[in-house]
């Protein structure tokens, strides 16, 4: 089954936020050329962006690993021990901020379709629906058939005749 | 997921088939199948998929004294073909009631269900009985009543001598006059009925 994605459900890692936050992008290694074109828009983020993204971000290590004539490559290695790697060659510095700044917010949850797009620890409160949730309990004491159970009929014309009758005889009494 | 007995037992509720029971006396069959059909696919569940089969039991009372509107007892008509050549058959709908008074009920709901491998089994979740006769095994397990799409009318004979009497006229007729008693009507291999005789 090549080229099938697996399925699963929604979930932080261990309830992460609820007391304090963990990010859990630990290391970012940026891997480029120091010559080659393709690494052009890498350098310029090095020269230009590394310093302040590592200021902001004093959790995230960042290492620098130049290697002659091979694509730059941003690999993002997170706490549960998920690993990314991203290639981006010839890729503008604005686009490699982009990135860069995506996988320092990424989970490292391990890429799947999620099969809901909405999750909860606590379901409901009430408890599972079943038939007889919100019932009217004299159900159990009902037989059946109920002769109660009937669409109540408006106003006939033979109900407002019989009304206006009624008027004109106490009105001539 | 390891579930407890509780759980267990609270996930087998949810998806039970309760039964209903309609009361099709003086109702339109063609209204009343809408409503049936839903129930019998449990789409009034919250919890409805078309892939869970949580569909309820339907049991139909009084299917012969069903109402149909204008000319449709005459002009409804229900065709069928049994694939053979010369196997085409048209019945008027009072032919069908005549020989078999669940059949209306019975074939509009057939015609309302979704047309898949599921229809047969909702089918089966329909009991249609033609009065007030249900056998006690099959009342005994219905728990609630549908509500009927129609409200039923008083028919004259309803109302008590006096009430007729204290009806408010215009007039009164002459001493002498004869109102038009109407034509006694001629069914199908029935003597005519006089008007009188059928009220007796």
């Amino acid at each position: 089954m090549a080229g099938r994605i697996p399925s699963g459900f929604i979930k932080s890692a261990l309830h992460n936020g609820v007391g304090r936050y963990v990010n859990q992008c630990q290391r970012i290694t940026l891997k480029f050329c120091k010559e080659h074109g393709d690494s052009r828009g890498m350098r310029d983020f090095i020269e230009q962006e590394l310093l302040d993204f590592t200021r902001s971000n004093p959790g995230v290590v960042m290492y620098l690993q130049p290697r002659r004539h091979r694509k730059p490559v941003i690999v993002a290695e997170y706490l549960n021990g998920y690993k990314e790697n991203l290639y981006v060659p010839n890729y503008p510095k604005d686009e490699i901020c982009k990135w860069v700044e995506h996988l320092r917010c990424k989970q490292g949850m391990t890429p799947m379709r999620l099969r809901k797009y909405q999750h909860t620890d606590n379901p409901s409160i009430q408890g599972i629906w079943n038939p007889f949730t919100n019932k009217d309990p004299s159900a159990n004491v009902t037989t059946y058939p109920n002769p109660n159970v009937r669409v109540s009929a408006p106003e006939s014309a033979t109900d407002r005749l019989l009304k206006l009758a009624q008027e004109l005889r106490e009105k001539d009494n | 997921m390891i579930q407890s007995p509780n759980q267990r037992v609270l996930q087998w509720a949810t998806f039970a088939r309760i039964w209903w029971l309609y009361d099709a006396h003086m109702q339109c069959p063609f209204k009343s199948s809408n409503k049936i059909a839903h129930y019998l696919q449990g789409k009034h569940k919250p919890v409805y998929h078309p892939l869970s089969q949580i569909g309820d039991h339907v049991v139909v009372i009084n299917s012969r004294h069903i109402a149909l509107r204008d000319d449709l007892w005459r002009t409804f008509i229900f065709s069928s073909h049994t694939g053979y050549r010369r196997g085409f058959t048209q019945r008027r709908a009072w032919v069908v009631h005549e020989e078999d008074p669940t059949e209306i009920i019975r074939k509009s709901v057939y015609s309302r269900l979704p047309g898949n491998l599921l229809r047969k089994g909702h089918m089966a979740r329909l009991h249609i009985y033609p009065d007030e006769n249900v056998p006690p095994d099959i009342l005994k397990n219905v728990t609630d009543q549908l509500y009927p799409i129609l409200s039923i009318p008083k028919r004259l004979d309803q109302y008590t001598e006096e009430e007729v009497r204290n009806f408010p006229k215009l007039f009164d007729w002459p001493e002498d006059h004869k109102l038009h008693p109407g034509k006694p009507v001629e069914r199908r291999g029935k003597k005519p009925v006089k008007a009188s005789e059928e009220n007796t």
